[in-house]
């Protein structure tokens, strides 16, 4: 089967430091990701590769066919992506619907009950149907999380992206947004997770990916991941994380 | 822009911890700096009534300046505006010939006193333009002359849309990174990421110095009285001539820039009121 996402010998410098030293990574259509390792490890700098929110140097790229090598390609790709960010990056001025509604009207020009239907179903599924007048600073972390995915599953995409998507929430609230993902994972949505959540990991991720110094350490089904690393590198993460 | 309706009232869940929500904005009464501006006319009237020659006399007078000085002051900022985004964007743009350009013309028109250019575009410029016609033999740019308020609001513009580049400039990099990854991601294009997130976010965090930009403005307005422009000020300095009260020719003068002003400053502060986001 051909990888959805195709990622080969993928470089990244920034100023004095040498970010992601070869990469080289395929990832299934269906297929759910974890990705793990000390912080500076890459792993974010990995993920936001993928929707060239950081532009590589050297190695390509292919998502869904299309190269991230070709600048005009980014829009397509963005479109097809969805990301969920650690600080939820939800737009302060617009309500949750206008969060929800605007790059359904704006990219996929959707009409306006379209894109108000498109918008309560999704906040059904997440579970907030309630919230959709409020605005951003009127919800908790775990609410604000949930319209941010919410906002980028309104886009249809194939692929979803999440960096790091409980760190920012109170103990109390992450569970919630963990359902929303695994509810996902088990529609067979195509995900890869920059998070240190094992629980989730074992429950949905199909792999698990140990990244340190720029490269991946150990790859694996995270039960085996977990329990028999083989790399010392691996075993010496998971004893401070676990 | 787009207004921000006020948000409706919210249901809490009490099962959920979250902060309290305020469903009525702060400050809800009414501005009292509103007495100032009242103070201010109050005392205008006072002194056209009470002693007519030669307050009275001196309102009448100079009326007709107060529109001028308006007009110009108005018609400048809406360019100033339009040109202070370009130039922002530009002072932003990843691009080094843009970004070239726009810091360049930062810098120098910053650089240069409003009064030199003014002095520019109303002498030299056409100076200029006529010189080109005799080289280029073109008639019609041989006998070019300046319009005085043309050019008056052509250099206010251009030199104060210097300086609210930088205010654009700031206010949009004050709008956190995420914002515009948050945009990008979802497939939106440069331009429109500024023009449904960045903008209408940065826009609320520059009122106040662009609203000081305008006060900045209407008071340097009284700069195109000596480019032959009858605004306030030179009517003012007409009125004076003829009859020789100088103490009470600006006396009025003054207050009436002062209501001009203060009425602005209220008017920008009930904007700021109406459009501020809950963070």
């Amino acid at each position: 089967m051909e990888p959805i996402i195709h990622i080969e010998n993928v470089e990244k410098h920034f100023t004095g430091v040498h970010a992601l030293k070869g990469v080289s990574l395929d990832i299934l259509k269906g297929e759910v990701v974890v990705i793990i390792g000390p912080s500076g490890s890459g792993k974010s700098t990995l993920l936001r590769c993928i929707n060239r929110l950081e532009e590589y140097d050297k190695g390509q790229i292919v998502v869904d066919g299309i190269s991230l090598n070709n600048a005009a390609n980014i829009n397509a790709v963005r479109t097809e992506v969805g990301m969920v960010f650690q600080s939820f990056n939800l737009f302060p001025h617009l309500s949750v619907k206008d969060n929800i509604m605007l790059a359904q009207r704006v990219v996929r020009k959707r009409d306006r009950a379209e894109a108000e239907k498109v918008t309560q179903e999704l906040l059904i599924k997440v579970g907030i149907p309630e919230k959709a007048n409020a605005f951003p600073s009127q919800l908790s972390g775990g609410q604000q999380q949930r319209v941010a995915i919410a906002r980028a599953l309104a886009m249809n995409p194939k692929i979803m992206l999440f960096d790091e998507p409980t760190s920012a929430l109170d103990p109390e609230m992450i569970q919630e947004v963990l359902d929303v993902m695994l509810d996902l994972a088990r529609e067979g949505m195509t995900m890869v997770v920059v998070s240190h959540e094992m629980g989730f990991a074992r429950a949905a991720a199909h792999r698990a990916i140990l990244m340190d110094g720029g490269l991946i350490v150990e790859e694996a089904p995270p039960d085996i991941l977990f329990s028999k690393p083989t790399q010392e590198r691996t075993r010496a993460f998971l004893s401070k994380v676990l | 822009m787009e207004k921000q309706e006020p948000p409706p009232p919210i249901v809490l869940d009490p099962t959920l911890v979250h902060e309290p929500v305020t469903t009525t904005r702060p400050n809800q009464r009414i501005d009292p700096w509103w007495a100032l501006v009242a103070a201010i006319v109050g005392t205008i009237i006072f002194l056209a009534t009470t002693i007519p020659d030669p307050y009275r006399r001196i309102l009448v007078f100079v009326q007709d300046g107060i529109g001028v000085s308006l007009m110009v002051t108005v018609v400048s900022f809406v360019i100033v505006l339009v040109g202070g985004l370009v130039g922002g964007l530009g002072r932003l743009s990843k691009n080094w010939l843009i970004h070239g350009i726009a810091t360049l013309y930062v810098e120098i028109i910053r650089g240069i006193p409003a009064l030199v250019q003014l002095f520019f575009w109303y002498f030299s410029f056409p100076s200029i333009v006529q010189g080109l016609g005799q080289v280029l033999n073109i008639p019609a740019l041989q006998n070019y002359l300046a319009n005085p308020v043309g050019m008056a609001i052509l250099g206010l513009s251009f030199c104060y849309s210097a300086y609210m580049s930088e205010v654009y400039r700031a206010g949009i990099q004050s709008i956190a990174k995420g914002q515009m990854e948050a945009a990008r991601s979802l497939g939106m294009n440069y331009v429109q990421s500024m023009r449904y997130v960045i903008l209408p976010q940065a826009v609320r965090v520059i009122l106040p110095p662009v609203g000081n930009e305008f006060i900045s403005l209407l008071k340097d307005s009284s700069l195109v009285s000596v480019v032959a422009v009858a605004d306030l000020t030179r009517r003012g300095r007409e009125f004076m001539s003829s009859t020789f009260t100088p103490v009470e020719t600006w006396t009025m003068i003054a207050l009436l820039y002062l209501t001009l002003t203060l009425f602005s400053a209220r008017i920008v502060t009930w904007i700021e009121r109406k459009t501020r986001m809950e963070r």
